[in-house]
């Protein structure tokens, strides 16, 4: 026999997903336990540029979610646990170039279906926004959106009282019987009722059977300098193209300029299909520079200060894995977000949380959530790609 | 000593070869202005590792230490005009 | 590939003696250095017309050295700032020579950086390292204007002291946290260190400088007018009244952001690898250059360096004949003493992120090591004070550049890899 359970729930992963995921049950009334192999936003959370953002998300059961837990993030952020973590600003996408003007006008076509919190101020010549470079041929100014840096959120939802946290821990073995789940952790084994598996690209090491694949991405830290115009993230189409797109080659580099609180600016991002963090090189770079500062020339008065990249989990079809495991009822998977855990942990959390104590998600939320299910890919080669 | 280099309104006289930051000291320049953090800027290592000492030298961010004197050079602290 | 440079980073006893070395094997080295002028912080050369303040010792190791860099005409770009290696080889260079290269192997020799303890006052315009007094000694004979206080520990105090006294400009006073001349260990120092802190103390002697052992910098006050040093000594507390102050705590590698690449050699060499000093870096820096040429041409690698590891032990027996209480003081500094300089972060600010935080939550929640100097000032601190048990270690991963690049001038950096690769 088991031991009895410690905790009502485990939740594996210190990365936004599991903090909100943590959050929410601790809200409840339940006793939660976070654990991780390194500590809080150790991977993708603490690399993430923070964007809350719905114009990156593909149209439908993406943007969908993200247009409603950006309106969460904001509740949450208006005297609840995200308050001083989240800040609404507005964001600027651009885009030259028929490539481009095309993923701008699905942009526009996306946001007004979507009839969300993000709305379209204007849309026009680069001269809409002063500072501005050349080689814009149309801005897209959108209302709504928002910044949180993932580490501030991750340490914001941890700080509840009522959720206990362990780290370093790295988790050797999961067994889950139909009572609940024991993690081995080497020096000691800790029981609980259910398990939470937010584990980013580690999910790979637990559950390798999860069609999950590490995809890299190099960003770059200017030093510090007087906080200019630019009150939002800068970004280009061609990333919305590589976010959203077949994979195709991108017509220009997919650069994202995003002005940190600091009066830094980070700027990224490539999508590399490979997990290696210390894969930072020159060439890309100068593209991305090169670009960035064509767009905001205010950049060639910076230096930079720090290059590095981040890993994110990214699913063969490009949704995220939320949901109980099939066989394991007493696991369930949050993981798979490649990028969009920041904006969508508010709402996931939310969710989750229902799920591990046997509540009904809202109505209209139960076939989108449905579509994230790992069973979707038992059988994967009757049903082919989903 | 003909040659001078300009630290805001101020000419400064300095030697062939050397810093802005040994011409500044001699001149009983010490503080070189603020950081954004608000950080009093100053020569702290003089050999270019610490980033404390940074100005701007004909509009370019760079290291006192580092930045070698030449005559009309136009020298301002990062934080603007503020008399330092 | 092979008609690739090795790049040599630094133009010190250590990345020259290499630089040599691997000329005389027959290989095309290029040498780079930050500053306007080849020696490194040891060998740092006067401006023209200036007279050499350097010893008779260290003036008669650096024209030998030179003599050999000349008869091997090894190139060297003075002014060039070495940005980092990526993981494909190439490497970025700025400033006088402005280029991406593709080196056929890396010898980093940068040196090494000055530990300052923090103390409340320390970022005080005025308060320096005991080094930037001493490297405008070098190059201009010239003492730093009004009264001078040098404080902190190690053999460097004594010797910029001496230096000053040279010049006539003693300083008022030093405080030294260690009592070597106390330890009779002293006298089983290698003999050319007892003759160089023998010409040190007589210069100080003479010139009548206060030197204060088992004494302590606690404090540095300024309130519209001089910089004002609380110094506890052994006999209960002092102040010194100065306009400036050199700080010191002993020497570290200058590695900060400094990566290596899996794809060509990269060897560290001299006080960059291991802070042994001047006689260690020109032993190191001959070795290792024996060492690379020998892996690249695939002949027989040297035999083990004797030099080296005399210089390791007499410097392990300096550093116990220098131990001192100085880290039990560091963590009595009160709560708003700054302890990152560049982003301006106090011990309250690392207090505040809890017990024993991960390297992420002191980079990302404390913006430790987040700052343009690549934490090399406070890393070491941040460890010590996070764990005063445990050595201190990196908060996590290197990352270039190893110092700021400007974005313009990584633009204007010509690219020759392109090319070839088109």
């Amino acid at each position: 026999m088991p031991d009895p359970a410690e905790f009502d729930v485990l939740i594996a992963g210190a990365g936004i997903v599991g903090a909100s995921v943590a959050w929410h049950l601790a809200s409840a009334g339940l006793r939660v336990a976070v654990i991780d192999a390194t500590g809080p936003a150790a991977a993708a959370s603490g690399a993430s540029d923070g964007a809350v953002s719905v114009a990156s998300k593909k149209p439908g059961l993406m943007a969908r979610l993200a247009s409603e837990s950006l309106l969460y993030t904001r509740e949450l952020s208006t005297g609840g646990p995200l308050a001083g973590a989240f800040h609404a600003r507005p964001s600027y996408v651009f885009g030259s170039g028929a490539v481009e003007m095309s993923a701008l006008d699905a942009l526009v076509s996306k946001l007004a279906d979507l009839t969300g919190p993000v709305r379209v101020t204007a849309d026009g010549p680069a001269t809409l926004l002063p500072g501005l470079g050349g080689a814009v041929d149309r801005l897209v100014v959108l209302e709504g959106e928002g910044h949180m840096p993932g580490h501030k959120a991750v340490r914001a939802y941890l700080s509840r009282p009522g959720i206990t946290t362990i780290w370093p821990a790295p988790i050797r073995a999961i067994a889950s019987d139909s009572n609940g789940v024991t993690l081995d952790l080497g020096h000691r084994k800790l029981r609980g009722n259910t398990l939470v598996a937010a584990l980013g690209t580690a999910t790979l090491d637990l559950f390798p059977a999860l069609p999950i694949q590490p995809r890299a991405g190099q960003l770059i830290v200017t030093d510090r300098g007087p906080v200019d115009a630019l009150r939002g993230s800068l970004t280009a189409a061609s990333y919305l193209v590589a976010k959203t797109g077949s994979g195709d080659q991108l017509p220009l580099p997919p650069v994202v300029i995003d002005p940190l609180t600091t009066g830094q600016y980070l700027i990224g991002s490539t999508r590399e299909a490979h997990g290696r963090t210390d894969q930072v090189d020159f060439a890309t770079l100068k593209s991305l520079l090169s670009r960035a500062s064509q767009i905001w020339p205010a950049l060639l008065n910076r230096r930079v200060i720090r290059t590095f990249a981040g890993v994110r989990a990214a699913v063969a079809d490009g949704l995220p894995i939320v949901g109980a495991m099939p066989g394991q009822p007493r696991v369930l998977m949050a993981t798979g977000f490649e990028g969009d855990g920041i904006c969508l942990s508010a709402v996931i959390g939310r969710e989750v949380a229902l799920m591990v104590q046997g509540l009904a998600p809202q109505s209209h939320w139960a076939a989108d959530l449905a579509a994230l299910s790992p069973a979707r890919f038992e059988n994967t080669a009757q049903k082919g790609a989903a | 000593m003909n040659h001078h280099i300009h630290w805001q309104a101020r000419a400064i006289p300095f030697q062939t070869g050397e810093s802005v930051a040994s011409a500044l000291q001699r001149a009983g320049i010490h503080q070189l202005g603020r950081a954004p953090t608000g950080q009093a800027l100053a020569v702290f290592c003089g050999i270019g590792q610490c980033q404390g000492c940074l100005i701007m030298a004909d509009g370019q961010v760079t290291e006192a230490c580092l930045q070698i004197c030449r005559d009309g050079l136009t020298l301002q602290p990062l934080d603007g005009d503020a008399d330092v | 590939m092979s008609d690739h440079p090795i790049l040599i980073v630094g133009a010190g006893l250590a990345g020259l003696a290499a630089a040599v070395e691997l000329a005389r094997q027959g290989l095309p080295v290029l040498v780079i250095d930050q500053a306007q002028a080849i020696g490194g912080a040891v060998h740092r050369q006067p401006l023209p017309g200036v007279r050499s303040t350097a010893t008779g010792a260290q003036a008669h190791r650096w024209s030998r050295l030179i003599a050999e860099v000349q008869a091997q005409a090894i190139p060297i770009r003075c002014g060039t700032r070495f940005g980092g290696v990526d993981h494909t080889g190439a490497a970025l260079l700025t400033g006088a020579l402005s280029t991406l290269i593709r080196p056929r192997a890396i010898v980093l020799a940068t040196g090494a950086r000055e530990s300052v303890q923090p103390r409340p006052g320390w970022t005080l315009p005025g308060v320096m390292t005991a080094g930037a007094i001493q490297s405008r000694i070098k190059t201009l004979a010239e003492p730093p204007q009004g009264r001078v206080l040098l404080a902190g520990s190690g053999p460097l105090l004594l010797a910029v002291g001496a230096e000053l006294c040279r010049l006539r400009h003693p300083p008022i006073a030093i405080i030294e946290a260690a009592r070597p001349l106390f330890n009779p260990a002293s006298l089983t120092l290698p003999l050319p260190y007892l003759t160089e802190a023998a010409t040190y103390l007589a210069h100080l002697l003479r010139a009548r400088v206060p030197l204060f052992f088992g004494a302590h910098l606690t404090e540095i006050i300024q309130t519209n007018g001089p910089l004002v040093a609380q110094i506890d000594t052994r006999k209960g507390p002092r102040n010194f009244a100065v306009d400036v102050i050199g700080l010191h705590d002993g020497i570290r590698p200058n590695d900060a952001g400094l990566t290596n690449c899996d794809v060509i050699p990269t060897l560290r060499l001299g006080d960059c690898r291991e802070a042994l000093g001047a006689r260690a870096a020109l032993a190191d820096g001959f070795a290792g250059g024996q060492k690379l040429a020998a892996e690249l041409l695939g002949t027989t690698p040297p035999s083990p360096n004797h030099d080296l590891q005399r210089q390791r032990a007499a410097q392990a027996r300096l550093a116990r004949i220098y131990a001192h209480d100085g880290l039990a003081r560091l963590a009595e500094i009160p709560a708003e003493t700054v302890i990152c300089r560049c982003e301006n972060r106090t011990l309250a600010d690392l207090r505040a992120l809890g017990p024993a935080p991960t390297a992420r939550a002191l980079r990302l929640d404390g913006r430790f090591a987040m700052g343009a100097c690549q934490g090399r000032f406070c890393a070491e601190w941040v460890g010590r004070l996070s764990d005063l048990k445990a050595p201190p270690k990196p908060i996590g991963a290197a990352r270039w550049p190893s110092r700021p690049i400007s974005v313009a001038d990584l633009l204007t950096t010509s690219d020759p890899i392109e090319k070839e690769t088109k």
